[in-house]
């Protein structure tokens, strides 16, 4: 009790002290501090660096020039700042980090966020300092979920997205049978769960579906076992990612299960991972991608900029991150005010076309970005043209189909 | 020596309240706290590997098994935090009662292993028992209620939680000087021996086992509070390993020196988080062989020793003391010897 005492005795002090200092700085400017700041908080330096990291940085910069080009003296403020810290895919860090961008760095929103505890960890954060948070690089329907609020939003794709995108389109162009395999936790769980929704619902049938230990380096049981399956199997879906993902289609191919009749579809696949296995590795499998950056002509004139300045051509994150950072400049602009309160009203609902969202609209319900995703198939080597065009897309699915219903769990 | 001795050890303690109460005027206070929960993990660690002679490699069930349940009785019943705190010190240590039991009777690396295989079972039920943790999204949204006050501020809640941590790391330094303590000790410099005077050596180790979990659990439920969420980094082994790290840097069976190493770790941590390195674990690593080579028993324990050498070196006397010295601080000299 008397630590308690003590406890409460400091902040007391501590208290008046901070309230000599920090007080409300005043003044007439209608952005704080007299600068926007946009804050990229994602994975620098592990798994996911490739695939969104520095270049994702790069991406809101030149978002950034194409706002001020646009508006030039009209805009609302000349000075905007982005800054960039990397959380290592940690919750912890990314909570601690998120807290420092908010208060001591003035971020007025933070972006990216990959690992899906990271960002519900930062979703929290925003929500108690009232500041906006557009999440990008994480998956999980959570975000817009349970664990939905007023400042956040979740802009690219989510498990549902990619389970149903892939799930019902390949089953309804005759891959009746299914056989998946999905890593053991959370993601996997959830892609489970929404791939095999997708597939019945397409009239096809999950034959069997085998959790996989996360991570893992071997698969030859899964593999070995798809082609006795009864009946058997025409499409193996693998719900894995990254490094485990890279593995699994290394044994897929080896044991040459495509001569076999078993074809191969990706849960969720990155350009990067096309570029690190090699497009003979992939040819043929079937996926759901956001964005393709040589979709259509809009789409590479933008990838040209960035090849030009990051020696690669962007993945949909990279593009997505673009496009978040635009669309946040833009509300502020029509808002004339970063004030967080006034900014969520001007993102709400929007509907707007941009170089990564077609046919866009922030749904106000939940927050979430609704915009045509692609269905896509890598190409094999003999049809790849120039470097990094890996993807043929097979269609466009709808941004009213691609995503699910608001979920009642939901309460911003 | 001894004179000098005595008149060191409250400046230093004073220098130690000074450092702690002042942390989060100089870092940013959410990183604070985090060196000061760091600090407490660290010191019930060295409980048990500088003076009873264990090295666990499976805190991070205790250290998470306690964010979790402090977390859980946090959002499911509202408590105010201390409460929340304290129950999950008591789950670590309950928690620990089984693991150690079964622990205990093994040495050296066969004990390191079965901890570490028990950290990883309670990563898997923790992994896979989603209703209740939310899975690999952690369990988010962990209020930090007291009796309506507002603590959403980092710096109030840091003033809030230091007492926690100051009362684990006193009942550390109690338990270790305590005659318990030195039975403690007695037991890692000589097993057979202690067994031979009539100790029940393995319920000794067992106890010590149980402390030193319920210690680390204060320290994770505080930490779970002050972050608001759980997550599967807490009970994963890469935070048994950190912990390791913090007591091995800072000086094994120092118990002080874990709160450099832990500062050392989290600062680190937050340094290159936005100091634009790709390569943070080749930084981390670097740094960490370079401190292991050149402070052998670690940053306080060397320090502690070349202030020692200084005390004899001016007054020669000082050498006749030595065996009195040792009485003083028993947990130094054995430790390499070992």
């Amino acid at each position: 009790m008397k630590a308690l005492g003590r406890a409460a005795a400091v902040a007391a002090v501590g208290t008046m002290l901070a309230g000599c200092g920090g007080g409300p700085g005043g003044g007439g400017g209608k952005i704080s501090d007299g600068r926007l700041v946009l804050a990229v908080l994602n994975d620098q330096s592990a798994i996911y660096a490739d695939l969104s990291g520095k270049n994702s940085v790069e991406a809101v910069k030149m978002a950034v020039a194409d706002y001020k080009a646009k508006y030039g003296d009209k805009a609302v403020t000349e000075n905007i700042d982005v800054i960039a810290a990397d959380h290592q895919n940690k919750p912890d860090i990314a909570n601690s980090k998120a807290q420092e961008l908010y208060d001591r760095q003035k971020a007025d929103t933070i972006m990216d966020v990959p690992t899906s505890s990271a960002a519900l960890a930062v979703a929290n954060i925003a929500k108690t300092k009232k500041k906006v948070f557009i999440d990008i690089g994480a998956a999980t329907t959570a975000l817009t979920g349970a664990n939905c609020n007023k400042y956040t939003f979740h802009y690219g794709y989510n498990t549902y997205m990619l389970a149903h995108g892939t799930g019902s389109t390949v089953t309804k162009d005759g891959a009746k049978n299914w056989y998946v395999v999905y890593p053991d936790y959370a993601f996997g769980q959830d892609m489970n769960k929404s791939f095999s929704t997708a597939v019945q619902g397409a009239g096809g049938k999950i034959v069997k579906s085998d959790p996989a230990p996360f991570p893992n380096d071997n698969f030859s049981t899964f593999l070995l076992k798809a082609p006795g399956l009864s009946p058997k199997p025409q499409v193996l879906g693998t719900m894995q990612a990254g490094g485990d993902l890279v593995n699994l289609v290394k044994q897929y191919n080896e044991y040459k299960l495509r001569d076999k009749g078993i074809g191969l579809a990706v849960g969720l696949m990155f350009l990067t991972d096309i570029h690190s296995l090699g497009a003979d590795a992939l040819a043929g499998t079937k996926f759901t991608d956001p964005w393709y950056w040589n979709a259509d002509q809009g789409n590479r004139a933008w990838a040209d900029k960035f090849l030009a300045k990051t020696g690669k051509r962007p993945t949909f994150a990279h593009a997505a991150n673009y496009s978040a950072a635009l669309q946040y400049l833009d509300a502020v602009q029509r808002a004339g005010t970063d004030k967080s309160d006034d900014v969520v009203k001007q993102l709400e609902g929007h509907k707007f076309e941009d170089v990564f969202a077609k046919n866009a609209t922030i749904r106000a319900q939940d927050h979430l970005l609704l915009h045509d995703v692609a269905l896509a198939q890598v190409k094999p080597s003999s049809e790849v043209k120039e470097p990094w065009d890996y993807e043929k897309i097979l269609k466009t699915i709808p941004a009213d189909q691609a995503f699910q219903q608001p979920d009642p769990a939901c309460k911003l | 020596m001894i004179l000098s001795k005595l008149a060191a050890r409250p400046v230093l303690l004073l220098f130690g309240l000074v450092a702690a109460f002042a942390l989060p005027w100089l870092i940013y206070p959410p990183v604070a706290m985090d060196i000061a929960c760091w600090a407490l993990f660290a010191a019930a660690l060295d409980l048990l590997l500088g003076f009873t002679g264990l090295l666990s490699f499976g805190h991070a069930a205790f250290w998470g098994g306690a964010a979790y349940a402090a977390g859980l009785i946090a959002v499911h019943w509202g408590v105010p935090f201390p409460v929340a705190v304290l129950g999950g010190a008591l789950f670590a240590a309950v928690l620990a009662v089984p693991i150690g039991y079964l622990s205990v009777r093994l040495r050296g690396i066969y004990f390191a292993m079965v901890t570490l295989a028990f950290a990883q079972m309670v990563y898997f039920v923790v992994n896979q028992w989603r209703d209740l943790t939310g899975g690999e999204n952690g369990l988010q949204g962990v209020p930090r209620e007291f009796f309506g006050m507002d603590l959403s501020d980092p710096f109030f809640f840091y003033y809030a939680g230091l007492p926690f941590v100051l009362l684990g790391l006193f009942a550390v330094w109690r338990i270790v000087r305590s005659p318990f303590g030195r039975v403690l000790v007695s037991i890692r410099d000589n097993p057979a021996r202690a067994q031979a005077l009539g100790y029940p050596v393995e319920r000794y180790k067992l106890l010590a086992f149980v402390l030193s979990a319920g210690l680390s659990g204060l320290a994770g439920g505080l930490y779970a509070i002050s972050h608001g969420f759980a997550s599967l980094h807490e009970v994963y082994w890469t935070t048994s390993g950190q912990a390791v790290m913090a007591v091995v840097l800072g000086g094994i069976g120092t118990l002080w020196g874990g709160a450099i190493g832990a500062a050392l770790i989290v600062e680190l941590n937050d340094y290159l988080a936005t100091a634009g390195f790709t390569e943070t674990g080749l930084v981390t690593g670097g740094i960490f062989v370079v401190i292991v080579l050149v402070f052998r028993r670690g940053v306080w324990g060397t320090a502690r020793d070349l202030i020692a050498a200084r005390a004899a070196r001016r007054s020669p006397a000082a050498g006749t003391d030595s065996a009195a010295a040792q009485v003083e601080a028993p947990d130094r000299q054995e430790v390499t010897a070992r």
